[in-house]
């Protein structure tokens, strides 16, 4: 046992020195690096971006090119370009790719190398880049975006709530009360789209249901799902408009934008599109954390998780690992010019972040506006709580099954039960699909 | 004395037509064939996006497929919005293909107008329609709140917005009208194809006869064009029961599961969730269908042809 400590020990330096060498010295002449990533939703992040790999590039002897698309996009380009054996160096995705773990890098020694440089991790990081059942790092983590209540001040104040809803009954007895004043509705999505999949899945957790238990069995079939989804359906009904059934990827922005929702649930891109267009608006909106359900109180994250896909070799696959280093080391850059919309995965990398939380750099108002995701970041999660993210999981997702239950339910079309209990059969159809390729398990 | 010429393949008229018909079958066998093939290899085996191994493991997906009720519903709403929609299209293809048989001013710019769904690349239409029947934003929706129909005291709905993709009733009706705005035109132009093919003497005689429109429409031009018109048919409808475009920029397959199709649902298990395996076995189930309908209606066609 202690040789082998002491032999991964002797590794971890070596990977160290060797990666600090090729800083020194620079890559062999030639080697080329190229990145595929979303567009930001702060426009001026992708310049600030793309001279930072400019300079990077320069400084390490690399051409780095950037190619920056549609997030959504992003899964099946990775998809097509492991099939045909080439395409970028690294692929940034806003969602786990795990079903496609054997056709990326296992990059274990630079998930190590960055335990040891920069200390604690969110554990909702690694959940989301590390498969349990075959003890592989698919990807690389440095930081990720968090869902957080975004709600109009005057209205909820109106309604008796002048620090916005605090709980799900909050919310239910809040919305309903400014939607049949006002008729504006709050704004949770219950669509086959990634942010309505986000939102209903805190609900879900927050009344103490979940997709897979710790160790990576299905269990959604269970009362307290059943009672998240009742809780779903009756919100639709008393507090929102048919709009939810059709929600998508710019509904949140267009809605708070627009002051066409009492309250949603999104990162702070949509406070900040409302911050440049008007910003007396803007101070009106007020941030609260994961709102608290009977078991709790969860948060969604969208972590933006790198992989290097398996083609990827030589000069090119250590100059990739060393800029996802560089670039982990450097997040206080990416947390400041994505305008706090980006979060480090390493508290360490970013000592700034409480200060900024405390006084927004970009001129809010209040000034503290964000000080509530100090709270907000404590409460979390990954995508596939309370394990780890898996084939499962993103099979889950791409067949959108959660929104489809609520919608039935709010719709009227089944019952709570009669529907979870359906869609618990499928869930347990994928899971077993998956375990039988190994790829699934052993995350307790 | 006659002159013999030297042997040269060309002259041989079998040659020469398999020399015709060798890029298109290449073609075929390229973008038709090894693509369908894989296909079936990936159906019967475990392969995911990221293996592409391929482990024999006999029907066992087409077993798990066929046991899923989603795919079973998938199954047949795809079914449902093709028919629904070729009744539209056939009758729309009709009409049009008359009225642009006719003669009238700015007939050829009419034309080129009406052409435009199908030569626009369908990604970029559905953008547009997308925007078009946008929840929140429709201007459909901002004129029939200008004209009282929407809004309070409103015919239609007491809200501002129909929730054209939201609501499970429109976002169906907004779907199939979609195919339809996007296939007519295709139609159209081949039964025109049809109906300019129609002898003039045949017309001529019936005009002499003092056959009226509606007579020598029902009971020449429509009989004699029904070949043509079982070939749009297939045309369309085997387009349609693949496509996945529509609904995956419209509607992503809801509000609940009610514009999910065939072509989505594969994409979503095959290549959205990595499961390339049932997602190929979901989009076989579709072949044999398909074949049997197109044998169907060309053996229709082949009968319904003069000989």
């Amino acid at each position: 046992m202690t040789s082998i400590i002491r032999t991964l020990i002797v590794l971890t330096i070596c990977a160290a020195v060797s990666a600090a060498s090729a800083a020194q010295d620079g890559f062999p002449d030639g080697t080329e690096i190229s990145l595929l990533q979303w567009s930001h939703f702060v426009p001026t992040y992708d310049e600030w971006f793309d001279a930072y790999t400019r300079e990077w590039g320069a400084a390490n002897n690399v051409s780095v090119t950037v190619d920056h698309v549609n997030f959504t996009e992003l899964p099946t380009s990775l998809a097509a370009e492991i099939d045909a054996g080439q395409g970028h160096t690294i692929i940034e995705l806003p969602s786990s790719p795990a079903s496609l773990v054997q056709g990326l890098h296992d990059l274990s020694d630079i998930n190590s190398q960055a335990d040891a440089l920069f200390g604690e991790r969110r554990h909702h990081c690694k959940a989301v880049t590390y498969l349990p059942s075959v003890g592989v790092y698919y990807g690389f983590a440095a930081g990720y975006a968090l869902n957080h209540g975004n709600y109009d001040i005057e209205l909820w104040a109106a309604a008796g709530y002048p620090e916005g809803p605090k709980t799900y009954e909050d919310l239910l007895a809040g919305g309903r009360a400014i939607f049949e004043a006002t008729g504006i509705p709050v704004g949770i999505g219950i669509s086959p789209e990634i942010d309505s999949e986000i939102a209903n899945r805190e609900v879900i957790w927050s009344f103490g249901g979940s997709v897979q238990d710790e160790s990576g069995n299905a269990v959604f079939n269970s009362p307290a799902t059943v009672a998240a989804v009742k809780y779903l359906a009756q919100l639709q009904n008393q507090a929102m408009t048919a709009e939810v059934f059709g929600w998508t990827g710019a509904s949140n922005n267009q809605a708070l934008v627009a002051g066409a929702a009492s309250f949603i649930l999104n990162p702070d891109s949509a406070y900040r599109s409302l911050q440049k267009v008007d910003r007396p608006a803007a101070a009106n909106i007020g941030f609260t954390p994961a709102l608290v359900g009977p078991a709790g109180a969860f948060g969604g994250t969208h972590a933006f998780i790198s992989v290097i896909p398996a083609y990827v070799e030589g000069s090119q696959l250590q100059a990739a690992k060393k800029f996802l280093l560089d670039l982990a080391a450097n997040y206080s850059e990416i947390t400041y010019h994505s305008e706090l919309f980006n979060l480090p995965c390493f508290p360490g990398t970013v000592t700034e972040l409480d200060s900024w939380l405390d006084d927004d750099p970009f001129g809010s108002s209040p000034a503290d506006k964000f000080a509530v995701l100090k709270t907000a970041i404590d409460r979390s999660v990954n995508f596939g709580f309370p394990g780890f993210s898996n084939p499962a999981i993103a099979q889950v997702y791409a067949e959108h099954i959660i929104p489809k239950v609520i919608a039935q339910v709010a719709l009227g079309e089944a019952t709570a039960e009669d529907a979870v209990a359906l869609a618990g059969e499928r869930i347990e159809e994928i899971f077993a699909h998956w375990r039988s390729l190994g790829l699934v398990g052993s995350g307790g | 004395m006659s002159l013999r010429l030297p042997a040269f393949p060309f002259d041989n008229r079998r040659v020469v037509g398999a020399l015709f018909l060798a890029p298109a079958l290449l073609y075929i066998l390229l973008i038709v064939g090894f693509p369908f093939l894989l296909a079936i290899a990936f159906g019967f085996s475990d392969v995911t996006v990221g293996n592409t191994d391929l482990n024999f493991v006999g029907f066992r997906n087409f077993e798990a497929v066929w046991d899923n009720a989603i795919f079973r519903q998938v199954f047949e709403t795809t079914i449902r919005f093709t028919l629904i929609s070729q009744v539209f299209i056939l009758l729309f293809a009709n009409i049009l293909a008359i009225i642009f048989t006719q003669d009238f001013t700015g007939k050829w710019f009419a034309r080129f107008i009406f052409i435009l769904p199908w030569a626009t690349p369908v990604s970029l239409a559905m953008i547009g329609w997308l925007w078009m029947l946008d929840t929140k934003y429709s201007p459909i929706d901002y004129l029939l709140l200008q004209t009282g129909f929407l809004g309070p005291g409103g015919i239609l709905s007491k809200d501002r917005n129909l929730f054209w993709l939201a609501s499970p009733d429109l976002a169906q009706i907004s779907v199939i009208f979609v195919q339809v705005w996007r296939m007519t035109p295709l139609a159209t132009v081949i039964l025109m194809a049809g109906l300019s093919s129609i002898p003039t003497d045949i017309l001529d005689q019936a005009e002499v006869d003092g056959s009226r429109f509606m007579r020598t429409l029902l009971l020449i031009k429509l009989p004699l064009i029904l070949p043509i018109m079982v070939i749009a048919l297939l045309f369309s409808m085997i387009t349609m029961f693949g496509d996945m475009t529509v609904v995956y920029v419209l509607t992503r397959g809801g509000p609940v599961d009610y514009t999910r199709v065939l072509g989505l649902y594969s994409f979503q298990v095959g290549i959205e969730g990595g499961n390339l395996a049932q997602g190929a076995a979901i989009s076989l189930f579709a072949f044999p269908l398909l074949l049997a309908m197109a044998i169907f209606m060309l053996r229709t066609a082949s009968r319904a042809e003069v000989r």
